[in-house]
Order: C-alpha cells, then sequence, then structure tokens
C-alpha cells in the first residue's frame, strides 16, 4: 500500500514535470530570431518586451537597426520613434532614454555634445572628450541617417556640424583659456 | 645661406597660407533660426578692414619690385647663366637680382609691422567676441543651434568656399571677408560664428608668424648682403618671391581649395515627438 501511495506521488509529479515542458522557457521567448521584415519584427520585439523580455531591450534595437540597414528606407525614423515612444508608454525606457536613442541615430544635433551650462564651464575642460564622443555617435549617425534611414545629406550635415562644432570649440575655448586670470589654471590642475 | 632662405621661404609660405586662410568660409545662407550671436560688431569689422589696407599697402609696395625681379629671373634664364661659373654678364645680373631681392625683403620687414598691428587687432577683438558670446553666453545645447540655426538652400557652386590658396589678391579676401561680416551683421549668424573662429585662429597663428618672419627676413638679408660679392642666385630665392606673389597677388597653380561639405538640406517631413 506504502509503495502504491510512493508510486503515485512519483506519478504526479512526472505528470507536472512533463507539463511544465510543454510551455516554452521565458528565455526562447526572449531570444528567437526576428523577422526580416522591419514593422514585423517591431511588432514582435514589442510582444516580447511585453512578456517581460525587458532585459533584452538593447539587444531587441541593435538588431532592429541591423534589419532596418537591410530595409532602408526614409519611414524608418518614424517607426523607430513609435517603437521607444511605445517602449517609453510600458515603463521599459525613461523618456529621456528614448530620447538619447532617437537622437543618436536619427537627429543632425549630437546628444554627446549637450549642456546647460555656458561653453567655457562645460565643454571646454573636456573638450577632447567632448570631440571624440561626437565622433562615435557621428558613426551611429551614419548607421541611422544613411543606412537606416536613406538620407545621406542629413548625415552630411551631422558631419559638417561636427567639424564646424571642432573649430568653433578650439578657438572658443582658447579665447576663454585667454580671458582667466593668471594662476587660475594651476588651481584647477591641482 | 641655403638653410636660412629655406627658413624664410617656408615662414613666408606659413604666414602668406594663415592669412589667406582666415579669409572666408562663405556658405550661402537663408533665414535665421538659431540663437542670436554678435560676434562682429563694428569695431571688429574696422578692424577686419584695417587688416586689408594693410595687407593692400603691402600689395602695392611689393608689386613694383617683384616685377623688376620677375624680369631680371628671366634675363638670367634666357642668358643661360645658370650653372656658368665666371661669365661677367652673368655675375652682374646675378648681382642686380639679389639687389632687387634685399629691396623686397627690405620693403617686406617695413611693411610687416603695420600688418602685425592690424592682425593683433583683430585677433584680440575677436579673442574677446568668441569669449563673451560663445563662451559665457552661449550653451552647449544653444552652440549647436547657432550652428544649424540656418538652412542653406543655394547649390554648391554658388558658395564661395575660399579657404586656402585661391587665386585672390590678400586685400580682396579681407575685402570679401569684411563685405560678408558686414552684410549679416545683423542677420543670421549660424557661418559667422564657424568664420569668426577660423579668422581667430588664423590670426592667431599669424601673428606669431609675422614675428618669427620679421627675425628670418633680417637673417635672410644680412646672408644676403654676404652672398652679393659671390653673385650667388639661390632656387630658395626665387621660391621666396613666389611665395610672396602667391600671397599677396593669388598667382597661385598651387592645391585646390579644401572641398566644401556637401551642400545642405532642409529636414526631412517627419519630425519626432523624441528629436532635440
Amino acid at each position: 500500500m506504502g509503495l502504491i501511495n510512493k508510486l503515485g506521488i512519483i506519478g504526479v509529479l512526472t505528470a507536472f514535470g512533463l507539463g511544465a515542458c510543454v510551455s516554452p522557457p521565458v528565455a526562447d521567448v526572449c531570444t528567437g530570431q526576428l523577422p526580416g521584415n522591419l514593422d514585423r519584427a517591431i511588432s514582435e520585439v514589442e510582444s516580447r518586451l511585453a512578456r517581460g523580455c525587458d532585459y533584452h531591450f538593447d539587444s531587441y534595437f541593435a538588431s532592429l537597426l541591423a534589419i532596418a540597414a537591410e530595409n532602408p528606407d526614409k519611414e524608418n525614423p518614424r517607426r523607430f520613434s513609435d517603437h521607444l515612444m511605445n517602449a517609453q508608454a510600458d515603463g521599459i525606457i525613461s523618456r529621456r532614454q528614448a530620447e538619447a536613442l532617437y537622437n543618436r541615430y536619427f537627429n543632425v544635433k549630437f546628444v554627446s555634445f549637450a549642456g546647460d551650462y555656458n561653453t567655457c564651464a562645460q565643454a571646454c575642460p573636456v573638450r577632447s572628450k567632448v570631440l571624440t564622443d561626437m565622433r562615435t555617435e557621428l558613426t551611429d549617425k551614419e548607421l541611422g541617417l544613411v543606412k537606416v534611414s536613406d538620407d545621406a545629406s542629413r548625415f552630411y550635415r551631422a558631419d559638417n556640424l561636427l567639424q564646424e562644432t571642432d573649430l568653433v570649440l578650439e578657438a572658443t575655448c582658447r579665447a576663454c583659456q585667454a580671458g582667466q586670470p593668471a594662476g587660475e589654471g594651476l588651481a584647477i590642475s591641482r | 645661406m641655403s638653410t636660412s632662405m629655406k627658413s624664410t621661404l617656408s615662414f613666408v609660405v606659413l604666414l602668406v597660407t594663415a592669412a589667406l586662410s582666415s579669409v572666408i568660409s562663405v556658405q550661402s545662407q537663408a533665414a535665421a533660426t538659431g540663437p542670436v550671436v554678435r560676434l562682429f560688431p563694428t569695431t571688429v569689422l574696422e578692424d577686419i578692414r584695417e587688416t586689408g589696407q594693410a595687407a593692400e599697402a603691402m600689395e602695392n609696395s611689393l608689386q613694383e619690385v617683384i616685377s623688376r625681379l620677375d624680369l631680371q629671373q628671366q634675363l638670367y634664364t634666357e642668358s643661360l647663366c645658370e650653372g656658368s661659373d665666371g661669365d661677367q654678364g652673368c655675375d652682374r645680373i646675378a648681382k642686380q637680382l639679389g639687389a632687387t631681392y634685399l629691396e623686397m625683403l627690405n620693403i617686406m620687414s617695413e611693411g610687416l609691422p603695420d600688418m602685425e598691428r592690424a592682425v593683433d587687432s583683430t585677433r584680440r577683438s575677436l579673442e574677446k567676441r568668441l569669449r563673451e558670446e560663445l563662451g559665457h553666453r552661449t550653451t552647449p545645447t544653444m552652440l549647436q543651434e547657432t550652428l544649424l540655426g540656418e538652412t542653406t538652400t543655394s547649390s554648391p557652386a554658388s558658395r564661395p568656399a575660399l579657404r586656402g590658396k585661391s587665386g585672390v589678391r590678400l586685400s580682396d579676401r579681407f575685402k570679401q571677408y569684411y563685405d560678408l561680416v558686414a552684410t549679416h551683421k545683423n542677420g543670421p549668424s549660424r557661418s559667422l560664428a564657424v568664420v569668426a573662429a577660423d579668422i581667430y585662429l588664423d590670426m592667431e597663428e599669424a601673428s606669431m608668424l609675422i614675428a618669427a618672419t620679421q627675425e628670418e627676413i633680417s637673417r635672410a638679408a644680412l646672408l644676403e648682403q654676404l652672398n652679393q660679392s659671390f653673385s650667388l642666385i639661390t632656387p630658395q630665392m626665387s621660391a621666396v618671391v613666389s611665395g610672396v606673389k602667391e600671397i599677396l597677388f593669388g598667382e597661385s597653380t598651387g592645391e585646390a581649395p579644401i572641398a566644401a561639405p556637401p551642400n545642405a538640406v532642409g529636414e526631412t517631413d517627419f519630425v519626432s515627438p523624441l528629436a532635440m
């Protein structure tokens, strides 16, 4: 009798175990290949995000950019904008993150050169880092504007903006430096 | 002698390049939408005008002596004097050429102080405007808006991108620059920020180069005076003369102007609510 009971319990446990195997694990839901069509890929990504795959957001975004690069279209920025707005509305990313991502890839302006303090105070002390970050961002803009959006003219504007910013910053920062009281530079370096 | 002359040539060419590249990177402009930045008040315009006048004065004073140098050089070459040792006629031409060369150096050394003052004044006034307008009154975000603040509607062909050698007299380039900033002094400020930065950096370099050139001219003049007794014409002498002509009179077949960026176009219709 005791043996029968034990076998029964084992049978029930086995049944539960098999039942668990029937529904796909979360990992599979989140990591399957995305469709090659951008609209369908975005729908699939948003569906997965709704099913708890939030932590894959960054890799999804990169995948969507890669898919979009295979399907360049001037309407693609709108698709990405809508996708980012949806992700923000669902609380997956913040408004600031959504803006930063969109502008990094699809805007002529540089998110890596933004700020509310004056140029002498904010940009000049870290001018070379700012320019390095802008150059990195320009490669993202090349992907977003040229390959994804098929809009080379906007990319050239961004490229031109970077060159002009480099020149204007060099002159402005020299002028800022020349206007500093003697010894101020030493005080900062300490 | 050779090294010294080479140095003189280098300085002169650098000076020229700096001065010329300071002139214009003109971009056609339409409506302004960026923040207003006042980089060219009347005082700065006046400095630019005076720099142009100093350049013009130097051109005028050098024109005659350079023409004479050309003729003497031509005579020397056509008389097959190169490599001829001991020919009295050739020696005489070489001495005349050396004397004219000295005359050119003297004129340059007389004219350079005026250029130096004008350049330094322009540099200092632009430095102040850049610091106040772009350094203290502008944030990085505003600076981007200033640079992008206008939509260029003209074709690249209508844009006289004149950085570097372009076959234009130095004084004419300053006139063009003056006209550019004077025309836009109450209007769009976008490319003026770039022009102001460009001019300022070049003026800063030019100030140093003028001082160095003056030193080199003194040294070259001394050595050429010594050379007069040997009647030598060096390739460097010809090169210096060519450099001066190139700088002041735009007689250059050298490198093409730096390529202008592709023609910018307006924003596409779609504007994301996420856009900056």
